[in-house]
């Protein structure tokens, strides 16, 4: 059971670095605006009945 | 029923339509209209899909649609644009304030609308804060054409700039969203070691190994994370009141110092509380975050309202016109001030004239003409004529700025409101301190056991650890927050909720509050030959080609009728005094009497006394003269808001005593407040005076709450115990108020009052049930039974259930 001296340490390391990550994530704005990227990321670039209308009005042309 | 296209209004035969996408469609105004049809034209209308229908769109205002470029063109100034940003490089970026954005459909059109244009470099949408950061190319594309952009789907933005107040809260706010990590992930960590002692480590041969782990994970907890605590602590016994931070800090330290202790002695009888320690801090830091949250919320939903107001002056310079920010207007300086547009400095009229509107100033409800020679003060609001200004006061020097240092003054003098569990605190500490010293000492002298009595009494001051007590109050007061916030009810400081549910005496002020701010047609008399349908109908084919208040209120009277409205020619209009037109053959002249009387016409006494009377009342009068004829008069006064008798009455059944305060005349409140039962009324009063009214109920032992909109009610919003502003007032009511409805009406007060009920409700269970924790807990403690395990169940069971009970505001319903 040795093996613990090392591996709390070595647990506490890895935590710590995980704070590290999540303050780094703070200071550069990712918590500002919760809401928005959440959305953001569900639409598509552009709807395909769009692309359609547009190409049929092309077409016309 | 037929609705509109664009928001979802009911729009029952409406008469705005257009072809959109191939098929009709209805809209319930012109500005719906207009966004919709230039949507489709950019090939956008996905943006309809996107809208979710618990949150509908509303009207985009119209002032928007009718927005000329030329408004916007005073953005591209070099001297404007210095204002909001740090360095003018040819790519500049800016934060906009973005009035409309409700939802994340808005996100897309937005961002989608702006990308479109040339030399736009990045477009971002902020949905929390509703703001836009925007990247542009200065060299491709002009300020003026993304704001522009924005008008023309439907949003309102202004160029944002953060002020000192603001960001130290966001900083301050970010700390503690640091503290609360590093508590979150001292406790994860802190639970393994917990557990492993509690599992049998802690006789085996690693129980040194895990006390030094858990100290390791503990001490920087507590004196970084619980860092606010303590130091509130200490600044609390330096002042003399005692707050919460204190008994949190006494718990926190002596379980720590006494977990240290045993660790060091090697003591085989006590047992370590790091854990203790730190979930303990972790749970309290979450309520404060959460409780900093809703604070920040109200405060910069607040101030979104307001700042939408462009904060530009119109200078003249060698008889060209130049807008500047209002910094950097000079005494002396000649100033254009527009139709609709506010005052910017206090001065005197130098050419032009036009109805000013100082009603957040005087509480007078009606326009005053100013002339050359007149004094106009800053903040109050131009009518339908132009004229120039020759700057007397700027900035701080300004009536309205003298009403705002008042206001500080006030407020800087103003005691904090003691929360019921900061009145508690004094008490428990007392008690837990004495409980704690009783123990050692029985068990000390009766039991003679020295280490033993130590143990016990410091289990007493552990088991009784404030936890539950330190959220009750602080859950409850965010989660309410959230819902009233949902509702349009912003709670800027949340200890007043508790207070608004104890308010005996309310006091309302006349203009703005109780009454709807503008002008209505209220009382129509008869001349010759027509009815009262027919009279609306030419007084208002007249008025609609005017954007003066009477002629608003006219042309709103007629569409409220659905008459339909002849063609007039040759219209023209004298400011402050009147307005003629052709109708059909004949010219129609509309008009105050002595105007009138002065033009040659001729009109009977019995209409020149009615008018008096009326005006005694505070109606003030305008005749209909057809061809020499007097067609009729018209009454138009401010009227009451719609649900101003439901909620005054509301509030009687309540037991509570209304108070009505005005700068208007007596006969002219006595008319208005008729209908709204019993109240007593205080009439005349000055702008200063009327926080003296809200302080000399305060002193006869009364807790009274003060609604407003006003700049004149700024100093009472800060006076009385809770201050209520309406969202159609203007910023300094909003700055100097506890609580700003964000929404038109009245009935806010009620639900807010309702909801303030509950939460004390919630608060006082809270209480109970960590008091009845104690109950049970400490007497366990006193006979020395505490182990650590059943303090560690026992103790985040207690917080669970505070936070538990709290979240059950959430599905607060208006009663």
């Amino acid at each position: 059971m040795d093996v613990i001296y090392g591996l709390l340490p070595g647990m506490l390391l890895i935590g710590a670095l995980g704070v590290g990550v999540f303050i780094w994530s703070v200071r550069s704005g990712q918590y500002d605006d919760l809401e928005g990227d959440a959305n953001r990321i569900l639409f598509d670039d552009e709807s395909e009945q769009v692309v359609e209308e547009n190409n049929g009005k092309n077409i016309e042309k | 029923m037929a609705v509109c296209y664009h928001c979802g209004l009911p729009a029952p035969e409406s008469t705005f339509s257009t072809e959109i996408a191939g098929k009709q469609r209805l809209f319930c105004c012109f500005a719906c209209q207009t966004v919709c049809d230039t949507i489709h034209q950019a090939g956008l209308q996905d943006f309809y899909q996107k809208t979710t229908e618990s949150q509908p769109l509303a009207p985009p205002p119209l002032s928007l649609i009718a927005a000329s470029e030329s408004q916007f063109n005073a953005y591209d100034s070099d001297a404007v644009q210095a204002e909001y940003m740090a360095e003018l490089a040819t790519v500049r970026s800016l934060d906009l304030l973005v009035e409309g954005i409700h939802c994340a459909a808005c996100v897309w059109l937005i961002e989608r609308a702006l990308s479109k244009l040339n030399g736009l470099v990045k477009a971002e949408v902020n949905l929390t804060a509703r703001r836009l950061h925007i990247k542009w190319d200065n060299g491709q594309l002009a300020l003026s054409q993304i704001l522009q952009t924005l008008a023309n789907i439907g949003y309102a933005a202004v160029p944002y700039e953060t002020d000192l107040a603001e960001s130290t809260l966001a900083q301050r706010n970010r700390g503690l969203l640091y503290r609360m990590a590093f508590a979150g992930f001292a406790a994860m960590n802190m639970m393994w070691i917990a557990i492993a002692l509690y599992a049998g480590a802690d006789e085996g041969g690693f129980r040194t190994w895990f006390h030094w782990i858990g100290f390791a994970i503990a001490s920087p907890t507590l004196f970084y994370a619980g860092f606010p605590f303590l130091r509130n602590a200490l600044l609390g016994l330096r002042h003399g009141h005692l707050t919460m931070d204190l008994p949190i800090s006494i718990g926190a330290l002596v379980t720590y110092f006494y977990s240290t202790y045993v660790m060091f002695s090697g003591s085989q009888i006590g047992d370590v509380y790091f854990d203790t320690v730190v979930n303990f801090l972790f749970v309290i830091l979450i309520g404060r975050y959460l409780e900093a949250m809703s604070k920040r919320e109200a405060l910069s939903a607040t101030r979104r309202l307001f700042a939408l107001q462009p904060k530009l002056a119109t200078v003249i310079k060698e008889n060209e016109p130049m807008s500047v920010p209002i910094s950097a207007v000079h005494i002396g300086d000649a100033v254009l001030v527009r139709p609709g547009e506010k005052i910017p400095v206090d001065g005197l009229v130098i050419k032009g004239q036009s109805g000013v509107d100082e009603s957040m100033l005087s509480g007078e409800s009606q326009a005053v003409l100013k002339q050359v020679g007149d004094t106009v003060i800053a903040g109050s609001v131009n009518g339908e004529g132009a004229f120039t200004v020759r700057t007397e006061q700027v900035l701080r020097n300004t009536v309205l700025s003298k009403i705002v240092d008042l206001m500080e003054r006030a407020q800087a003098s103003k005691a904090p409101i003691q929360s019921t569990a900061d009145k508690l605190v004094p008490w428990f500490v007392l008690i837990t301190l004495s409980l704690a010293a009783l123990t050692f000492w029985y068990w000390f002298a009766v039991g003679g056991e020295g280490e033993k009595a130590l143990l016990a009494a410091v289990s007493v001051l552990i088991i009784t650890c404030p936890c539950a007590l330190g959220l009750a109050t602080p859950m409850a007061i965010a989660v309410a927050s959230g819902v009233a916030a949902k509702r349009g009810i912003l709670i800027k400081q949340g200890a007043v909720l508790e207070y608004l549910s104890k308010v005996t005496q309310f006091v309302f002020d006349k203009t703005g509050t109780l009454t709807q701010g503008k002008l209505t047609v209220a009382k129509i008399q008869l001349g010759t030959g027509l009815d009262e349908t027919q009279l609306i109908q030419v007084a208002a084919s007249v008025e609609q080609q005017s954007e003066h208040a009477v002629a608003q209120a006219i042309v709103a009277a007629a569409k409220a009728q659905n008459i339909d409205l002849f063609e007039v020619t040759d219209f023209d209009s004298f400011p402050g005094q009147g307005v003629i037109a052709q109708v059909g053959d004949t010219g129609v002249q509309i008009g105050t009497q002595t105007w009138l009387l002065e033009r040659g016409v001729i009109i009977s006494d019995k209409h020149i006394e009615q008018c008096a009377a009326w005006e005694q009342q505070g109606v003030s009068c305008v005749c209909v003269i057809q061809s020499g004829n007097v067609l009729g008069i018209l009454g138009l006064a401010d009227t009451l808001r719609e649900d101003a008798v439901d909620t005054l009455s509301a509030l009687r059944q309540d037991k509570v005593t209304i108070h009505v305060i005005s700068g208007d005349k007596q006969a002219v409140v006595a008319a208005i407040t008729r209908d709204l039962g019993e109240l007593s009324m205080q009439a005349e009063v000055l702008p200063q005076d009327k926080s003296e009214v809200v302080s000399v109920l305060q002193q006869q032992g009364e807790i009274v709450a003060m609604v407003g909109d006003g700049v004149n009610d700024a100093p009472a919003l800060v006076q009385a115990d809770v201050g209520i502003a309406l969202a159609s007032g203007t910023d300094v009511s909003a700055e100097s108020a506890d609580i700003v409805l964000n929404q038109p009406g009245l009935h806010k007060v009620l639900e807010a009052r309702q909801l303030a009920r509950q939460t004390l409700r919630t608060i006082k269970q809270n209480i109970g049930l960590s008091i009845t924790y104690n109950v049970i807990m400490v007497p366990l403690a006193m006979m020395g039974l505490v182990s650590p395990l059943v303090a560690a169940l026992t103790m985040p069971i207690s917080s669970l259930l505070v936070i538990g009970n709290a979240a059950r505001l959430r599905r607060f319903n208006k009663e």
